[in-house]
C-alpha cells in the first residue's frame, strides 16, 4: 500500500480495526444487532453537533456554542410543552432560537470582525443563561406529547429512528459542501477569505448563513437528545462541544489536504462512539476510557503529520 | 571560497541538476539566471544544505566538505536570504537578529547591551540609516529586507545566497537595498544573487550564469552580464515596446471623474478607450492599486464612475463581475489563488454559477466546469499535469495564468492587472503580456498596474504615473521615457 493510501484509508483502517477487535474481545456482546442499536442511538446527537462544527471549520472559524444552543432549544420546548403548546410550534420555534442565535454568531464574525472563538464563546455564555433562567434550573420532563419522543425513539424496519436522522442530516450537509456553489464558496472561504473576497464571493452572507445552520444544527441535536432522554436539563448539551470538535479533527485526518469533511466527521463519530460502548462492554473504567479517548485523537493526528511530513 | 563540482541530482527520471560546477570567490557577486523550473532552486538547497546531490563535490575554502543539513551549511557560513523570510513583527532588529543564536549573558541574564553593540557594529557598516531599536513591525518593508541582511552576516556569514530580495519592493527601494549589499560585499561577503529582474543582475553582478533545465547553458564575465544575453540563453526573445497609438476615435468604455479611494488621496480622473491598455506606474502605496480596486468596488470610493457610458459605483466586487469587469489582483498567494483546491475550483470559482446542472439549481455541473478549464487553459497556456492538481503544486508564473483563465471564456468589457508579472519568469512574462494585448485587441479596456516602470513602458499605450496618492500625469506613448516616469514617479515636488 502507498503511503498517499495510507493516509488517506489510514483513519478508516484504524476504525475497522476496532470493530474487529472489540467483536473479538466481546463476541456476544460489542457485534450484537442490541449493540449496534444502541451504539447509533448514542451517536445520532453527536453525529449533528459535529457536522455543525464541520461546516463551521470549513469556513476556518470555530463554533463554540454548539453545546449551549442545543441546550437551550431544549429547554425551549420543554418549557413550551409544559404551558401546554403542542409540538408543532413547540419544536420550529427551538430550531428557530437556534438559526437565531447562529446568525447572531455569523454577525459577530463576519460584520463586526470579532475572532469567532471569542464571539461564540460569549454568546454561548448567554444562551446557557437563558437557559439556566428560563428552566428555572430544574430537570423539565412534564407532559412531554409522545409525538415527540417519537423523534428520536423506535425503530423503522429494525433500524433506529436516530440513524435516520444521521443519514438524513449528514446526507444533506454531504451533498451541500461537496456538490453545490454553497459548498464550493465555503471551501474558498476557509481556504483564503481575502482572494474569496477579491473574486466576488458574499462572504459576509455566507458566514452568516452557515453560523445559522450550525445554530440550527445543535438545537435540532438538542432537541433529539431531549426526545430520547424524555427530560431536560439547562446544560445537557454541553459535554457534546468537545467530542464534536474531536470528531472532526479525527476526520480531517482521512483527507489529502487536512480539510474537514462531513463523511470524515462521521467516522470520527464512530470512532469515538466505539471506544467508549467497547471498553465499557470489555470493562475498561471510565477514567481509563476517558484516557483512551484522548490519547486515540493524539495518535490520529500525529499518524497523520507523519503522513505528512515526506 | 566556494566551489561546486559536478553536482548532480535527480529526482525519478528527471534531472533537476546536471553536472553543474561553478565556483565563487570572497567580495564577488554571481547573478544565478533562468525559468522557475530550471534548477535554481535545487542548487540553492544543496548549497544551503537542505538536500544532497547525487553526485559532485561542494568545497569550502578549497577542501571538500559535506553538508548533512542545514546546520552543517550554517555553521559554513553560508546564509539563504528567501524572500519572505520570517522576521518577529514585535521584536527590534538586535532581538531578530539574534533568534536562533546564543544570547550573551552577564550574571545569568541576557546582555542585550552587548547584543545591541555587536549588532550595532555591523549595521554601522553596512545599512548606517536603519532604526535598531524599532520593533521591526513598524519599519518600510525595504528595511526589513536590511534586517535579513543584517541578521545573516552577523553571525559569521560568509557567503548570502538572497532569492528575489527586491520582488516586493518597488524601484527606489530596490536601489537603496543594493546599495546597502554593495557595502555588503565590501566587507568580503561572497554573494548569489537569483532574480528575475535581469537589469538587477547586470548592474549588480560581476559575473552571471543561465541556468536551464539542470545544466548550466551561460557564463558571462566581468563586463559580458547583460539583459538581452541572459534572455537569449534562457531561450526566450527580449520583448518590444508598445508602438500603438491611442485610438482617441474608439468609444470610452471606462470613465472616472474626481475619484478617491485609499492610498488614492487625490481625486483622480482618466478614461480608457475601446482596445486600449492603461497602465498605472508608481511606487507601491502611490495610490495605482487603490484605483484599481476602487474600480473593483473592493473598496470604498468617492467620486463618479461611468461604465460603457452608464453610471457605475460598484459595492462589492460582486457587482463588478456582474457589469463586465474582470480582476486579477496581486500577490496571488494571498489575494488570488486557494492553493489546497485544485486547478478546475480555482478557475470556475468567480463565475461559479454559469455552469449549473440546470437553471436556479445551484449545483454546479463538474464536466461543464472541466471542460471550460481545458479551453482556458489552452488560451492562457497553462501548463499543467492535471485539471485535478493542487494549485500550490504550479510554479509562480502558472499560477498566475491560472487566475488569468479565470476570465479567459467571458468578454471582459475592462479587464484590471496589479502587478501581473510579479515574480513570474521571463517566459510566462512574455506570455502573460501576449494575453494582456490579446484582451485589448478585442475592444476591451485594459488598466495595469505596475511598479516596474519598463513594463509600463512595454504594455502601456498610455501611461499614468502615480505619486503620493495621485495622478501626476498621464503620458502618451509618443511622451513616455524611462527617465521620463522616474522622475515624474519620484521626484518630490508636486507636479
Amino acid at each position: 500500500m502507498t503511503r498517499t493510501n495510507l493516509n488517506r484509508f489510514g483513519t478508516l483502517i484504524a476504525f475497522v480495526l476496532l470493530c474487529v477487535g472489540f467483536s473479538i474481545a466481546a463476541p456476544q456482546a460489542f457485534a450484537s444487532p442490541a449493540n449496534v442499536f444502541n451504539l447509533v442511538q448514542q451517536m445520532a446527537t453527536l453525529a449533528i453537533v459535529a457536522t455543525a462544527a464541520t461546516l463551521v471549520m470549513t469556513i476556518s472559524e470555530f463554533d463554540l456554542s454548539v453545546g449551549f444552543s442545543a441546550s437551550l432549544a431544549a429547554v425551549i420546548c420543554f418549557v413550551l410543552f409544559g404551558q401546554g403548546y403542542d409540538v408543532w410550534l413547540a419544536v420550529p420555534a427551538a430550531l428557530l432560537a437556534g438559526l437565531a442565535g447562529g446568525a447572531a454568531n455569523g454577525v459577530l464574525v463576519a460584520r463586526f470582525g470579532i475572532p469567532s472563538f471569542v464571539a461564540t464563546l460569549a454568546l454561548g455564555t448567554i444562551l446557557s443563561g437563558f437557559a439556566f433562567g428560563l428552566s428555572g434550573g430544574q430537570s423539565l420532563f412534564q407532559s412531554v406529547p409522545d409525538a415527540f419522543k417519537a423523534l428520536a425513539r423506535g425503530d423503522v424496519l429494525g433500524i433506529p429512528v436516530l440513524g435516520f436522522w444521521i443519514v438524513g442530516v449528514l446526507g444533506v450537509a454531504a451533498f451541500v459542501l461537496t456538490q453545490t456553489e454553497f459548498g464550493r464558496r465555503l471551501k474558498a472561504i476557509g481556504g483564503n477569505a481575502q482572494a474569496a473576497r477579491l473574486a466576488g464571493l458574499p462572504i459576509m452572507r455566507d458566514v452568516i448563513v452557515t453560523f445559522a445552520i450550525a445554530g440550527g444544527l445543535s438545537a435540532l441535536a438538542g432537541l433529539l437528545l431531549a426526545a430520547r432522554l424524555g427530560s431536560v436539563q439547562h446544560t445537557m448539551g454541553e459535554p457534546l462541544l468537545l467530542p464534536a470538535y474531536a470528531a472532526v479533527f479525527i476526520g480531517t485526518t482521512a483527507s489529502p489536504t487536512g480539510a474537514p469533511t462531513v463523511a470524515g466527521t462521521l467516522l470520527g463519530v464512530a470512532i469515538t462512539g466505539v471506544m467508549v460502548n467497547g471498553m465499557t462492554i470489555v470493562g475498561v473504567e471510565p477514567f481509563v476510557q476517558k484516557i483512551m479517548t484522548g490519547v486515540i485523537i493524539l495518535v490520529a493526528v500525529l499518524l497523520r503529520r507523519v503522513g505528512r511530513a515526506k | 571560497m566556494l566551489e561546486l563540482r559536478g553536482i548532480s541530482r535527480r529526482f525519478g527520471a528527471t534531472h533537476a541538476l546536471d553536472d553543474v560546477s561553478l565556483a565563487l570567490s570572497e567580495g564577488e557577486v554571481l547573478g544565478l539566471v533562468g525559468p522557475n523550473g530550471a534548477g535554481k532552486s535545487t542548487l540553492i538547497k544543496i548549497v544551503a544544505g537542505a538536500d544532497q546531490p547525487d553526485a559532485g563535490e561542494i568545497l569550502i575554502d578549497g577542501k571538500p566538505v559535506q553538508f548533512h543539513s542545514a546546520h552543517d551549511a550554517y555553521a559554513a557560513g553560508i546564509r539563504v536570504i528567501h524572500q519572505d523570510a520570517p522576521l518577529v513583527p514585535g521584536f527590534d532588529t538586535v532581538e531578530n537578529c539574534y533568534l536562533g543564536r546564543h544570547y550573551p549573558r552577564r550574571a545569568g541574564l541576557i546582555d542585550r547591551k552587548a547584543m545591541r553593540e555587536a549588532i550595532a557594529e555591523v549595521a554601522a557598516d553596512i545599512a548606517p540609516e536603519l532604526d535598531l531599536d524599532l520593533p521591526v513591525m513598524f519599519l518600510p518593508p525595504a528595511e526589513r529586507q536590511f534586517v535579513r541582511l543584517l541578521r545573516a552576516i552577523a553571525d559569521k556569514g560568509r557567503l548570502l545566497i538572497l532569492d528575489e530580495p527586491t520582488a516586493a519592493l518597488p524601484a527606489e527601494d530596490a536601489e537603496r537595498f543594493y546599495e546597502v549589499l554593495r557595502r555588503t560585499r565590501e566587507r568580503g561577503t561572497a554573494i548569489v544573487l537569483v532574480s528575475h529582474r535581469l537589469d538587477e543582475i547586470a548592474d549588480f553582478c560581476g559575473r552571471a550564469v543561465v541556468i536551464r533545465d539542470g545544466r548550466i547553458v551561460a557564463r558571462f564575465g566581468t563586463g559580458e552580464v547583460k539583459p538581452e544575453a541572459m534572455i537569449a540563453a534562457m531561450g526566450g526573445s527580449a520583448t518590444e515596446r508598445s508602438t500603438r497609438a491611442t485610438d482617441t476615435s474608439a468609444p470610452r468604455i471606462i470613465e472616472l471623474d474626481g475619484v478617491a479611494a485609499g492610498d488614492l488621496s487625490r481625486a483622480a480622473s482618466l478614461h480608457v478607450h475601446a482596445g486600449e491598455v492603461m497602465a498605472l506606474y508608481g511606487l507601491a502605496g502611490s495610490g495605482r492599486s487603490s484605483l484599481l480596486n476602487a474600480i473593483w468596488g473592493a473598496i470604498p470610493s468617492t467620486g463618479s464612475m461611468r461604465l460603457e457610458g452608464a453610471a457605475y459605483a460598484p459595492r462589492s466586487p460582486r457587482d463588478a463581475i456582474a457589469r463586465g469587469v474582470s480582476c486579477v489582483p496581486a500577490d496571488r498567494h494571498r489575494s488570488g489563488l486557494f492553493l489546497d483546491q485544485d486547478l478546475v475550483f480555482n478557475k470556475t470559482l468567480p463565475l461559479l454559477s454559469t455552469y449549473r446542472r440546470a437553471r436556479g439549481l445551484p449545483v454546479p455541473d463538474t464536466a461543464a466546469e472541466r471542460a471550460e478549464f481545458l479551453v482556458a487553459a489552452e488560451r492562457v497556456s497553462l501548463t499543467y499535469r492535471d485539471p485535478q492538481q493542487l494549485a500550490r503544486t504550479l510554479s509562480g508564473g502558472n499560477q498566475q495564468k491560472l487566475i488569468f483563465s479565470r476570465w479567459a471564456n467571458r468578454h471582459s468589457r475592462v479587464m484590471l492587472l496589479d502587478e501581473p508579472t510579479e515574480g513570474v519568469d521571463v517566459m510566462a512574462k512574455a506570455t502573460i503580456k501576449e494575453i494582456i494585448r490579446a484582451i485589448a485587441a478585442d475592444g476591451n479596456a485594459v488598466l495595469v498596474s505596475t511598479s516596474d516602470r519598463d513594463e509600463a513602458l512595454e504594455l502601456g499605450d498610455r501611461i499614468a504615473v502615480f505619486r503620493n496618492g495621485g495622478i501626476v500625469r498621464i503620458f502618451s506613448r509618443a511622451e513616455a521615457s524611462a527617465e521620463a516616469l522616474s522622475v515624474a514617479a519620484q521626484s518630490r515636488e508636486a507636479a
